[in-house]
């Protein structure tokens, strides 16, 4: 393939194949309730760059997904240089969770995000410990003693919900959950949940924030994905997502690359092509940010990172 | 060590479940578009710096970890342009070769009717090739698919090329440790001209022992390259036409000498 032919050709493929039912075009009613849709026309929808009718796409990205699992720490290094670990700390640190946070990461598998916020919340969760000893100054050693031995929850009242549609990718986080030996494994704050990001197994007004690391563009129904967020969150919870977005000079050549890469690392060139493929098809930063506002958050905003290669979109749902 | 090696230089056998998790079950995708069309089931375009990286990468990782089979066949595929186009010309101007280039016959377990093989006399190609599998507890199956040839008769002699590697073991007796992949390779090499033929025959002797590597320069190498020289191009034989002719046979007519009396099986 002649590389301009192919960049004409992707530039094309981006611009034509917005879909029809791409864009919310459900009203919202007053309570931000769906009303379901009288017109059922776009049943088919896009995996990379092959069509194909919507209730396939689910069952092909898990497919995807359940095959790179395994190596899917791995190649997110070899693929960003590593970049991808500072692309996730930045989303904490914009998140900037304290002791007591309950937070939903939605396709949230390897457990990425999780990890990092448990350690963050600990931090935290440390510091203010020390700041309330150094206000009080007149305890005894036992008072002091009692006070390190009695503290229970070292995450302060956080808590993280990890849900996944993939069996798989829960399963590799469980394990390195394990590895990492979290203190806040099992009994703390960590909970690993198998479910749908456009059919979330949670109650209204449950987290206070709400994030998807990479896990969006996968969706079969974005807008869905979106309202489902609108509604588990906490009025004032946050929105806060982590994508891939469109650059301004395409790294046809990185892209390139990329598949070739999952056959030589991982003896799989279909899923990373399905990779390549799947960012191209992802809308721009500001179509993002009008589809996220009309599932009804407000204050939206978005931060492109690294020239434009990943964005982190936040919304609050007020 | 001997082991790793020698799945390394048995090309592209899967064993099985080895690689369970490699091939997605992803459907072939249908037309691009507008992007060239898929050529044959499995074909995936790719572009020359694709090709360059695929190349480089699949020999690298195979040298690393001789259990990626895959990664040998890669590195043939996305090598072997010109050498195999020079094979198919070689192939179309012999009636046998034309006939195979135009029937496409495939070798697999189930293409092959394993009990009428079996009845075959003692000493005839047919049966011979059998007690291989046997003996080696290998078969004809998994072997990977072309993905990177951008020609589908090319495709297909790559194809062909890989499925008669069990016959070139029997022709010339070899078995399938590591000496006698390398010798097959050498064969390979000569016969063929692709470039993963000749580096497989070039690095496969780094990690063997003095011994074995003595007896592989002084007799072995020399006999394969003189056999490889001699014999016409045995892509053209039409296998699945010979099983009743004996071996010995064969041998002759391709004018294939007895493998030297060195205990093959004995070393590596």
């Amino acid at each position: 393939m002649a590389t301009h032919r192919s960049r004409a050709l992707w530039s094309r493929v981006m611009r034509s194949c917005r879909l029809p039912g791409f864009r919310s075009s459900w009203p919202r009613g007053p309570l931000g309730a769906r009303h379901v849709s009288q017109e059922k026309q776009a049943t088919e929808t896009h995996f990379g760059f092959e069509t194909v009718s919507e209730e396939e796409k689910g069952g092909k990205v898990y497919h995807v997904f359940e095959s790179v699992a395994k190596k899917y720490d791995v190649m997110n290094d070899m693929m960003s240089f590593g970049i991808h670990r500072i692309w996730k700390d930045l989303l904490l640190s914009k998140m900037h969770p304290f002791p007591g946070t309950q937070l939903l990461d939605v396709a949230g598998g390897t457990g990425d995000i999780a990890f990092r916020f448990l350690n963050y919340v600990h931090e935290q969760h440390k510091g203010k410990q020390k700041r309330q000893l150094r206000a009080q100054q007149n305890l005894s050693w036992e008072e002091i003693a009692k006070k390190y031995q009695s503290e229970e929850d070292p995450l302060g009242g956080s808590r993280v919900v990890v849900c996944d549609i993939n069996k798989e990718m829960l399963k590799i986080g469980k394990q390195k959950a394990r590895a990492q030996g979290h203190k806040a494994g099992k009994s703390y704050g960590l909970a690993w949940v198998l479910g749908d990001a456009e059919e979330l197994p949670f109650d209204d007004d449950k987290f206070d924030v709400y994030t998807i690391a990479f896990g969006i563009r996968n969706v079969t129904h974005i807008d869905q994905a979106l309202q489902e967020a609108h509604r588990v969150l906490k009025p004032g919870g946050r929105f806060l997502c982590l994508e891939f977005s469109q650059v301004n000079n395409p790294l046809i050549s990185s892209f390139q690359v990329i598949p070739v890469l999952g056959e030589v690392i991982a003896g799989d060139w279909k899923s990373y092509q399905y990779l390549v493929e799947s960012i191209r098809q992802f809308p721009s930063q500001e179509e993002f940010k009008e589809m996220i506002e009309d599932a009804g958050f407000e204050k939206v905003t978005y931060e492109s990172l690294t020239s434009g290669i990943v964005a982190i979109h936040s919304g609050f749902k007020l | 060590m001997g082991t790793l090696l020698r799945s390394a230089l048995r090309p592209l056998r899967r064993l099985g479940g080895l690689r369970g998790q490699a091939a997605v079950d992803v459907p072939l995708r249908g037309v691009r578009h507008g992007a060239a069309g898929l050529l044959y089931p499995g074909h995936i375009p790719t572009s020359p710096l694709q090709k360059a990286l695929l190349a480089a990468g699949s020999a690298g990782m195979a040298l690393y970890n001789p259990y990626r089979h895959d990664m040998v066949a890669v590195l043939g595929e996305t090598t072997g342009l010109r050498a195999l186009k020079v094979l198919r010309d070689q192939m179309r101007k012999d009636p046998e070769g034309a006939e195979i280039l135009q029937k496409r016959p495939r070798i697999s377990l189930s293409t092959l009717d394993l009990d009428k093989l079996r009845s075959l006399p003692e000493g005839s190609l047919g049966q011979e090739y059998l007690c291989f599998l046997d003996v080696n507890r290998v078969s004809p199956d998994t072997r990977a698919p072309t993905r990177f040839v951008d020609d589908e008769e090319l495709a297909y002699v790559i194809q062909r090329y890989r499925e008669i590697h069990d016959m070139l073991h029997t022709l010339l007796g070899m078995p399938t440790n590591i000496l006698g992949e390398i010798v097959v390779k050498w064969f390979e090499a000569v016969q063929t001209g692709l470039p993963m033929c000749i580096l497989g025959a070039l690095f496969g002797p780094i990690r063997l022992s003095a011994q074995s590597l003595q007896v592989l320069v002084s007799e072995l190498i020399p006999w394969a390259i003189q056999n490889g020289r001699r014999a016409p191009c045995v892509l053209n034989l039409y296998y699945e036409r010979r099983w009743e002719q004996p071996l010995r046979a064969l041998r002759e007519e391709l004018g294939i000498t007895d493998p030297p009396t060195v205990h093959v099986r004995g070393l590596a």
